[in-house]
């Protein structure tokens, strides 16, 4: 069937297009086309007087296809579809040609040529319409359901906001307690509140949306499958051995005889096996370590029937229309010896001098000796030209400035300097360099090809630094600790596998794009906020978490999204079932399937199809066409592209 | 009837379209007021955008095509916000002044005759100045919505132009209007004010035509660029020797902004990137005081800059001179080697910086929106909600509260329109399932 009464609309553009292309040319050269019943220009088509043009050519015309000359189908493909629409035709029976990008701003200065262009592109264009089809978008049901991965403070800002807008959240989180590396930090900038605090906030909330979010702590997910719309999760819960509540739970903690290295202060201290990690930490039931449990009892004598030393993972499974990725990310480990670290006693970093003064009160000390001077490094881990992590991870600068002015106003007479490299205090944060400055504190600056070394002298680390402030002066600093400001890394999470979601050059993941859609993945579905995607500091990630929850309730407050109809569709008199397509999907898409007879053909999943064309190209038998861009309709652009203007 | 939406969303840059864009998306109704006669904001003016380099207008005009074509969206351009009352919890009562464009809106059809026709040149603002513009005229190729308007401080009233106007579209004689509306929630996307390079004094500009500020750098190398190359003013030569000054009206104490603006390092090393590209050999300088590549692929950018030949100097421009030809000298100190240099350019590029632009907070007559210490939007709970002011039901997006880059303002105008959402459900203002392809807006009340 071949579609032959096409209109043809060449847009001036306002000069744009009509200024290097003789438009009133292109529609002489395509108005006798077979296939053509009228071809017009027009000063704008996108204005609403050209496109009301379109609709009512369409019906007085009775057109059953339309070809519009203008700028990038980006810019106005919806527009026009709309008219079509609204003309009362399918909207597919369309295709917009570029011939103002393609033609007219490309060959400014050969008008000549640019016209001629124009013409074999509108002439392939419309070869391309008298052969399309009709098609529909794949509408996919959205159901207000929503997997949040990870619980910090991403996590717990998007689950929190999807709540409040009735989506139901299944909130994941792998540690026993919830609140990430915020509830871990000191004060949190720019609001000078403790991490733990701004988390208990969060909580209070979180506990009164209980309804929806529905919470699992020691959680791991162990499959993900399906595709937007439908995503079947299965989580295992691992055990947590405390079931239910007990009044002596901390007695029954002073009672464990087992203590470990608590993480959460980075070993700063102990811990029991039967622990909360810190005071209000949340889900309010302590956790127990049945690594370094010896299963004594002990707890279990005073709190009964609320420890069950053998419980068991439990599995649960459930199905969300999307998934929102707050996995977080890793401070970086120093190697050993980078700096001294690992090396010398008080070389430490600065999420563990972030723990250290939350413990230390009166006097800051570190191993039973007081800490008076302290050198903060900038930049390990970071900014390395040729080395691992070329990124900056932009929090440090000013979490650096900001320990040292709270280590200041906590501690009496401490000396600090800071050797950097620029100091990245950005935006507002500018005032915690100025407030350092005008403290005391000094500064010194180093070039990457000549760091800082730190070495050890009896009771003192010494710090030598050639400081670009004195103009390469070798200045030699004793101090009593070396606090390295470390970068964050990514991390790499057993989900990101399982989705198959594409990282960034620096190992972050990646959006689809920063400016037109920064909270999307490649992955329909699955979305991404926080330091998962790149370094941020917490204001920036709760901004993301909340815009992913915006993005996310665009679908599921409407109960459905649309996709493009442009996949792979299997002409099954053609195929043979030999299966060659099937490892070619990058999406897993495609299944061979027995018919009637015994016979193997292959089937599409529209969902998962995203239309990359690679089956077909693989085909032996051309059996696999993509919709809109079939062999015949290319193989007829081709033609009429080539042929005499 | 006063006609009711959902949300105002105050500004019509790349955040405010963003949040009317997402809010709209979800199915609620928005009313989007922006003074300048297109939408699109400062970006819409921008070349290239660091770190992708890609061009400013291909990214903004598909966001300006879907916020101008939404159904749910009501866009007000030329138009202000005079007077907003909060009357309850989800009850807004809003002022708006349209400004007449002398053109009858519904009858223009864009077609630039009457812009063709005028007979008056006046500089173009859009251009800052670089080129002239007519008396009645389309703010900017991309300009939505494309309607013209006359400028009728500098009309002649000749009359031309209602001659050619092939709708009859051109009418002297329309006046302001008031319009009120009532909306629930508020969003304030009202950007941020350049800084006025004349102000620092030091550095020429005004004085010396060839000391130009990076918004008109800007211009000068987009693709809608009024001379297709980079000319310097003096004499229209295209330059060699560029230098950047960054930190010009900000980080400094003198000028009464004591913050960092967060992209002029980024912008100054793409456009010198850009420069680069087109000019070879140029020899190009960026002077600064600390390179604050801190985003996510920009410091792999400003490495790339270095790796193209473009010199990185710290230092602080203590003063600029001009030269018999109209050359400049940069005075400043070199940190690196502590010499004072003295280096003579034939073109300097002022790195101006971002500041508040908040007057917004003076049309609220009932409520105060609060301001931080530099003037910007106050974000009452920064570290947990970022685009909460103090006043429930109003939300701040983008540069204004605090400079910000372009995915930054991305990122929270999207925010504003959750937190904007959690504010309706809460008041019960729900969506419901809409059955077909165009969505309905509210349909359950309080």
């Amino acid at each position: 069937m071949v579609n032959d009464r096409i209109g043809v609309y060449i847009c001036h553009c306002g000069g744009n297009i009509s200024d290097v292309v003789d438009v009133y040319k292109v529609v002489e050269a395509v108005k006798d086309m077979p296939e053509v019943a009228v071809a017009r220009e027009y000063m704008f088509m996108c204005s609403d007087p050209g496109q009301k043009l379109i609709e009512d050519d369409i019906k007085n015309y009775n057109l059953n296809g339309v070809v519009v000359a203008s700028c990038s189908p980006h810019l106005h493909e919806l527009t026009f579809r709309g008219a079509v629409q609204r003309g009362g035709l399918n909207p597919y029976l369309f295709e917009q040609i570029n011939i103002r990008e393609h033609s007219a701003w490309v060959h400014k200065h050969e008008p000549e040529a640019a016209t001629e262009k124009a013409i074999r592109l509108v002439r392939s264009g419309i070869a391309k319409v008298s052969l399309a089809r009709e098609l529909s978008t794949i509408r996919v049901d959205m159901e207000p359901k929503v997997l949040v991965v990870g619980a910090g403070i991403a996590g717990i800002r998007a689950a929190l906001d999807l709540a409040k807008a009735d989506v139901e959240v299944y909130l994941v989180e792998k540690q026993p307690f919830i609140g990430g590396r915020v509830a871990q930090g000191y004060g949190a900038y720019p609001s000078g509140r403790m991490g733990s605090e701004i988390i208990k906030e969060l909580i209070e909330e979180l506990k009164k949306e209980e309804s929806k979010i529905k919470l699992f702590t020691n959680a791991e997910i162990k499959s993900l499958g399906g595709t937007i719309g439908k995503f079947h999760v299965v989580v295992q819960v691992n055990p947590r051995y405390v079931v239910g509540n007990c009044s002596n739970f901390n007695d029954a903690i002073e009672k464990c005889p087992i203590e470990v290295p608590d993480e959460f202060n980075y070993g700063l201290t102990k811990r029991k096996a039967i622990y909360y990690p810190y005071e209000g930490a949340y889900p309010e039931l302590p956790v127990i370590d049945m690594e370094n449990c010896n299963k004594c009892g002990e707890c279990v004598k005073i709190c009964g029937g609320a420890i069950n030393l053998e419980q068991e993972a439990e599995t649960v499974e459930f199905d969300v229309s999307t998934i929102v990725l707050a996995t977080g990310f890793n401070p970086y480990e120093p190697k050993e010896g980078e700096f001294g670290y690992k090396q010398f006693e008080g070389v430490i970093t600065l999420p563990v001098f972030e723990r250290l003064m939350a413990l230390s009160n009166g006097k800051l000390t570190y191993n039973g000796k007081e800490v008076k001077e302290i050198a903060f490094i900038y930049c390990v881990g970071s900014r390395e030209k040729d080395g691992e992590h070329e990124y900056c991870s932009r929090y440090c600068c000013t979490a650096t400035l900001n320990a040292s002015l709270a280590a200041l106003e906590k501690y009496n007479d401490l000396r600090i300097y800071h050797i950097y490299r620029d100091i990245r205090a950005y935006g507002k944060y500018e005032r915690y360099y100025e407030e350092a400055g005008k403290k005391g504190e000094l500064f010194l600056r180093y070039v990457p090809e000549e760091p800082p070394v730190v070495e050890k002298e009896g009771d003192k680390l010494i710090v030598k630094v050639k400081d670009q402030l004195t103009f390469g002066e070798e200045i030699e600093l004793p101090v009593d600790m070396v606090v390295l400001s470390v970068g964050m890394e990514p991390r790499n999470e057993d989900v990101f596998q399982m989705l198959r979601v594409p990282f960034s050059r620096d190992g972050f993941l990646q959006e689809i794009h920063p400016k037109i859609r920064p909270v999307e993945t490649a992955i329909g579905g699955v979305l991404i906020c926080g330091t998962c995607q790149a370094p941020r500091d917490t204001v920036e990630t709760t901004a993301s978490a909340s815009a992913v929850a915006a993005k996310t309730e665009t679908y599921t407050l409407k109960g459905y999204t649309e996709l493009e109809p442009f996949i792979a569709e299997v002409d099954a008199e053609k195929c043979t079932g030999c299966g060659d397509c099937v490892p070619e999907c990058p999406t897993e898409a495609i299944e061979l399937k027995e018919v009637a007879g015994g016979e193997k053909k292959a089937f599409i999943n529209e969902v998962l199809c995203i239309g990359c064309g690679a089956c077909g190209g693989i085909c032996p038998e051309e059996a696999i066409n993509l919709r809109g861009y079939r062999y015949d309709q290319l193989r007829k652009m081709i033609d009429a592209m080539v042929e005499e203007v | 009837m006063v006609e009711k939406y959902d949300a105002l969303v105050i500004g019509g840059g790349v955040a405010g379209m963003e949040s009317a864009l997402v809010l709209a998306d979800a199915g609620y109704k928005v009313l989007l007021v922006e003074k300048s006669p297109s939408i699109g904001g400062k970006m819409a003016e921008l070349s290239k955008v660091f770190p992708t380099t890609d061009c400013a207008g291909c990214i903004i005009s598909p966001k300006i095509a879907a916020t101008s074509k939404h159904p749910n969206i009501k866009m007000m351009t030329y138009s202000e916000v005079k007077e907003i009352y909060k009357e309850d919890e989800g009850k807004f009562k809003v002022k708006v002044l349209k400004r007449p464009r002398y053109i009858d809106e519904d009858a223009c059809i864009g077609c630039q005759r009457c812009e063709y026709a005028c007979p008056v040149l006046v500089p173009d603002e859009y251009n800052y100045g670089l080129v002239a513009r007519k008396a009645a005229y389309i703010y900017f190729a991309m300009a939505s919505p494309r309607i013209a308007q006359i400028d009728l401080d500098n009309c002649i009233l000749c009359g031309r132009c209602e001659r050619v106007c092939p709708t009859e579209a051109v009418n002297f004689l329309q006046q302001p209007e008031e319009l009120e509306f009532e909306v629930k929630a508020v969003i304030l996307a009202t950007g941020f004010k350049p800084f006025d390079a004349a102000l620092k004094t030091e550095y020429g500009y005004g004085k010396y035509p060839n000391v130009i500020h990076a918004l008109e750098m800007e211009r000068l190398l987009a693709p809608s660029r009024p001379y297709n190359a980079v000319l310097r003013p003096s004499d229209g030569k295209i330059p060699d020797k560029v230098a950047w000054v960054l930190c010009v009206g900000s980080r400094d104490k003198s000028l009464g902004n004591p913050i960092c603006s967060r992209v002029c390092c980024m912008y100054s090393a793409k456009q010198a990137i850009l420069f680069s590209a087109a000019q070879l050999l140029a020899d190009l300088t960026v002077y600064y005081m600390d390179i604050r590549a801190f985003g996510k692929g920009f410091e792999e950018f400003y490495n790339m800059a270095e790796d193209m030949g473009i010199r990185f100097v710290k230092g602080k421009v203590a003063k600029i001179e001009e030269t018999e030809n109209n050359n400049l000298i940069v005075r400043v100190e070199n940190f690196e080697t502590g010499e004072i240099e003295e280096e003579e350019y034939d073109m300097v590029v002022l790195a101006i910086g971002l500041l508040a632009n908040s007057d917004v907070i003076k049309v609220f007559k009932n409520v105060n929106v609060e301001l931080d210490p530099y003037g910007f939007i106050n974000q009452f709970d920064v570290n947990a909600n970022p685009v909460l002011t103090n006043v429930k039901g109003v939300f701040v997006a983008g540069c204004a509260s605090g400079p910000k880059d372009i995915p930054d303002s991305i990122v929270e105008a999207g925010a504003a329109a959750a937190q904007c959402i959690d504010y309706l459900y809460e008041l019960g203002y729900k969506i419901s399932k809409v059955e077909t392809a165009e969505p309905e807006g509210v349909v359950s009340g309080k």
